[in-house]
């Protein structure tokens, strides 16, 4: 059996942020590949480096020193502006706050990815939208605003907003740290349904839960991958 | 349907009503004060230049003897000259209203065919009939007469006749009537002879043909047709060159026009500070926003694109609405201002292109206003934006004095540090509002001033208080003697009034202008002297001249020598002294002199003061001297007291000051505002903070007052940051004022202690005013929403 390749690629990445005392290294020659459709889980305590591996990987924040490769993209080597349009289309986020556009409603929130990326029709982006909010179960929700919502359900819309240019990779921060544990178990189980069709999901998380449920566990402490570089061959 | 984002700004903007209000208000504003300027700016200089030159002014006026048709048609062969016209100008007195006036009346065979210094008829006849009289308009008010109503009219020793008011029309070339304190009115040769005048015209108005001639050819031109009109032997006792296309009140018109102007530029300025506060204040809480659309794939331009489109837009709103109003009030202010100046607005459009202006200027503002906070938001990293947590800073450099100082309470020094927070924005407000206020403060002190100067003008250098013009000549000692046995009076001097004009070197006449003549040692006026001394005693052949003569006639100077034509004569005279008096060219000499020069020593005019002050005392006292005068054979032309003449000049004066003081309100509204949006936009970012605060015990009191407090720091430094502001506002307003009106005395820069006082109350009461809403908001913020605040 041939290994499948890596759709995501780190080698060598560090990042310090300058400060007093000569600066906080969160993140320390980090290097790991995630393939395709795997469901990986990034773990570790507070403080730990989570959240910037996850900056990193969206383009949110950029590596002090490292390569960064997502699919045919090396994200590292991209202008401000070409990373801009690049996350636009090869990422979804997921944020622990869900960061639905208040003065939008639900299927609203899901055609603004496509509207600024401009990737599907303008006639086809509502039904798109529909669809996946269909398949998020929050249909019914369509044109509703935000705060209308409850917590689960503004997390399922962020979800169907993560996946509206159909990115090549999901970020999730949390996602479920501001839920009840019902709702919270019902939104892992989601994501793993996402990866068991296909979608690459890569989520920062503190729940026990998820960890059973992904395929690939990566463990950070102080900045560096205590296990999990590579996830299991498919 | 738009696309989501479009949607996002538009219900942005309806959900955050208030502060889209705010926006749209504060363009607005200051759009209505610097467009109706800028209206009233391009209307009144349309007006004042193409309705003067539509008059068709004349190029020279002489005065001679009786013209007929067959010397009209020998001036008009002559070549270099356009047109030529007759007419008589004759000063007598109109009764109106119960009291006799200077009454100007001008007669011409048909004004309706009049092509120089053509007169617009505004209703009623015209032209007027026999034994009618159509009043000039700027005068109408003045005089209280109406249409039909019959007004007395006397002429020197003439008999007094009845004219039936028969119209109205306006001479755009004359000054104003209510200024000058004169009936203008016209007539025909017809009722010159009912008036007990020869019925002839005697003034000869030329046009020259070509109109780019300086003032000095022109009167080259018009001296060729003086002697042209003494070779048919009549004489020409003078000649009258104004400067060509200009207005009398040119000056004037340039003056006010140009501090409209200024003011006009302030009021946008203002509004543009307040625009880049509310556009600051918009992104500052789009920030998170923001950061999460360029994670959904949002470039920089789209961002930016969404914003600036908004703020375009933001503006076009506040244009529909202020246009209209800018137009309105600049038609109405250029209504005032022209009526002023006697012309008439009627007929004249506000420029398209001040419009055009406008609309650009209120559109791209806010654009402008947005761009540096819509940039530096839209290239805020993501990661930081979706980090905002309100602010960071501690207050800089005065918040760190501030840590020093130990007295004020806890909750005190947080308002101060607060208020040094943002310091950009804060100085942004405290500039607004100070602007507001040195304007304020600026129109309160010309207001004093002209009160001032007016006051100096009637108590100071016109020291009597009331002026007789006489039907016919008298004695001067009779005159006096008899109206100092009227009880009640107590001084009185005889004055001879005469109009001279100075004979140049190449023979040529200049303008005519009065000279006044006073006794040696009069205590009736004290004009402050800029050079030279005043008139000595007795009968030489001195003369003190005013700033303006001096201006005009360069040949003038001080210890030269000068030929003055005074009634048809040459005479010699020594220029002795300069004085800064009245804006029109005029001179003194002794009565006597004058009176020797013109080989008649009788005087027309007498100026009484009197022993009990008080405008009642006084009105009764000048109907005794009237009734008494008449009893002893002095008929009375016309009397005026000296208390209503001052009034009427404060009056419409106060009326420019009162505009300014309006605008400088508008301004501090303007200020307001941009307070009010800070101190939101300060409640709004340190949510968290107030949380923190009511969680520590704060109560709703203590918070209220934190807000309030942080107001009242940034209106007082603006309080105390307009004083010195005021001070070149002062002198600038002074300096034109001057040119337009009188020269205002500014009697200290240093703004008046009791507009500072009330400026210090209307500060507080604007800070007040602007702090309750954010103060209110802030109490209703709960710990718990405050700390989950994302």
């Amino acid at each position: 059996m041939t290994p499948t390749p890596a759709l995501i690629a780190l080698s060598g990445v560090t990042r310090t942020f300058p400060g007093a005392g000569g600066g906080f290294t969160a993140l320390a020659d980090v290097s790991l590949t995630i393939r395709p459709g795997a469901f990986a889980a990034v773990v570790g305590p507070s403080g730990s480096g989570k959240s910037t591996l996850l900056g990193i990987l969206s383009g949110i924040d950029r590596p002090t020193r490292g390569a960064v490769q997502v699919g045919d993209t090396a994200v590292h080597a991209l202008t401000e502006r070409e990373i801009t349009a690049w996350r636009g289309r090869a990422v979804g986020v997921v944020f622990q706050f869900f960061q639905l556009l208040p003065t939008l409603t639900a299927a609203e929130n899901v055609m603004l990815p496509m509207d600024f990326c401009r990737t599907w029709p303008v006639a086809e982006r509502r039904a798109r939208a529909q669809v996946l909010l269909d398949r998020l179960g929050v249909a019914d929700q369509a044109d509703k605003f935000p705060t209308t919502l409850s917590g689960g359900q503004q997390q399922r819309v962020a979800i169907a907003r993560a996946l509206a240019n159909e990115p090549a990779v999901l970020l999730a921060d949390e996602p479920t740290g501001n839920l009840d544990s019902r709702t919270a178990a019902a939104i892992l189980e989601l994501f793993a349904e996402l990866s068991r069709a296909g979608q690459t999901v890569v989520m920062v998380t503190h729940e026990p839960s998820a960890i059973q449920l992904a395929s690939q566990t990566i463990a950070l402490v102080d900045g560096r991958v205590a296990a999990g570089a590579e996830g299991p061959h498919a | 349907m738009p696309s989501p984002r479009w949607r996002k700004v538009l219900r942005d903007v309806w959900h955050h009503k208030a502060r889209t209000l705010l926006v749209v208000l504060a363009i607005a504003i200051g759009i209505v004060g610097a467009g109706a300027v800028l209206n009233t700016w391009s209307l009144l200089r349309r007006v004042t230049s193409e309705g003067y030159l539509a008059t068709n002014p004349a190029s020279a006026t002489l005065r001679t003897d009786s013209i007929d048709t067959a010397l009209l048609e020998q001036v008009r062969a002559m070549p270099g000259i356009e047109a030529a016209e007759a007419r008589r100008t004759v000063v007598g007195a109109a009764m109106t209203q119960g009291s006799w006036r200077t009454a100007i009346l001008f007669a011409a065979d048909d004004f309706s065919a009049a092509r120089i210094g053509r007169i617009a008829a505004e209703s009623g006849q015209w032209p007027p009939a026999e034994g009618m009289l159509t009043i000039e308009r700027s005068s109408l008010e003045f005089s209280g007469a109406g249409l039909g109503d019959a007004v007395p009219v006397r002429v020197g020793d003439g008999p007094e006749t009845p004219l039936r008011v028969s119209g109205v029309a306006r001479d755009a070339g004359l000054a104003p009537g209510w200024m000058e304190h004169v009936v203008y009115g016209f007539i025909s040769p017809a009722t010159l002879a009912r008036l007990g005048l020869p019925a002839t015209l005697n003034q000869l108005l030329i046009t020259v043909a070509d109109r780019s001639q300086d003032r000095e050819s022109v009167r080259t031109t018009a001296y060729r047709v003086k002697v042209l009109v003494e070779s048919t032997g009549r004489t020409v006792s003078d000649v009258d060159v104004p400067e060509p296309g200009e207005h009398v009140h040119a000056a004037q018109i340039n003056s006010l026009l140009y501090t409209q102007g200024a003011f006009g530029v302030l009021a946008l300025l203002l509004s543009g500070f307040l625009v880049i506060n509310l556009m600051a204040a918009m992104l500052t809480g789009q920030v998170r926003e923001i950061g999460v659309m360029k994670t959904l794939g949002a470039r920089p331009g789209q961002l930016a694109g969404m914003y600036l489109v908004l703020a375009f837009v933001l503006g076009l709103v506040a244009c529909l609405i202020a246009l209209p109003v800018a137009a309105r009030l600049g038609h109405w202010y250029a209504d005032f201002s022209a009526s002023l100046l006697n012309f008439d607005t009627t007929g004249f459009r506000i420029p398209l292109w001040s419009l055009a202006v406008q609309l650009a200027v209120g559109t791209l503002l806010p654009v402008a206003a947005a761009a540096v906070p819509v940039i530096r938001g839209c290239r805020v990293p993501v990661s930081e934006a979706l980090r905002d947590f309100g602010i960071t800073g501690q207050g800089g450099a005065p918040g760190r004095i501030l840590s020093r100082v130990g007295g004020p309470s806890r909750p005190l020094l947080l308002s101060l540090r607060n208020a040094f927070r943002r310091r950009q924005r804060m100085a942004l407000t405290l500039v607004t509002l100070a602007l507001g206020g040195a304007v304020y403060l600026g129109a309160l002190n010309l207001r004093a001033s002209i009160r001032n100067s007016v006051g100096y003008l009637f108590d100071d250098l016109l020291r009597y208080d009331m002026s007789i013009q006489l039907a016919a000549p008298h004695a001067a000692d009779s005159l006096e003697a008899a109206a100092l046995a009227v009880e009640g009076v107590e001084g009185a001097e005889a004055w001879v009034g005469k109009r001279a004009a100075v004979l140049r070197s190449d023979g040529v006449l200049g303008n005519a202008f009065p000279v006044g003549g006073i006794p040696s040692g009069s205590k009736m006026v004290a004009f402050p002297l800029d050079s030279g001394r005043w008139l000595g005693a007795g009968g030489a052949n001195e003369l003190v001249v005013n700033r303006r003569l001096l201006q005009d006639e360069p040949g003038l100077r001080l210890g030269g020598t000068v030929t003055l034509m005074l009634g048809g004569r040459p005479t010699q005279w020594t220029v002795v002294g300069v004085v800064a008096s009245m804006p029109s060219a005029s001179a003194f000499a002794t009565r006597e002199a004058l009176g020797q020069a013109v080989a008649d020593l009788r005087a027309g005019q007498l100026v009484v003061t009197a022993a009990r002050s008080g405008e009642d005392a006084e009105s009764q006292l000048i109907r005794r001297v009237r009734e008494e005068l008449a009893g002893a054979g002095f008929d009375v032309a016309s009397a005026q007291l000296m208390a209503e003449s001052r009034r009427v000049m404060e009056d419409h004066l106060l009326m420019v000051a009162g505009f300014l003081l309006l605008m400088s309100q508008a301004m501090i509204v303007v200020g307001g505002l941009g307070l009010a949006s800070t101190m939101s936009l300060s409640v709004l970012e340190r949510t968290r903070e107030i949380g923190v605060l009511r969680a520590i015990g704060a109560r709703h009191r203590a918070i209220l007052a934190m807000v309030q407090i942080e107001g009242l720091v940034i209106a007082l430094a603006s309080w105390a940051l307009a004083i010195p502001m005021s001070i070149p506002m002062s002198v600038v307003l002074g300096k034109a004022f001057g040119r337009i009106m009188l020269p205002v005395r500014i009697e200290s820069l240093v703004p008046e202690p009791s507009g500072v006082g009330l400026w210090l109350v209307v500060v507080v009461v604007v800070s007040l005013v602007a702090c309750a809403g954010p103060g209110i908001r802030a109490t209703r913020i709960t710990t718990a929403a405050a700390l989950s605040y994302e």
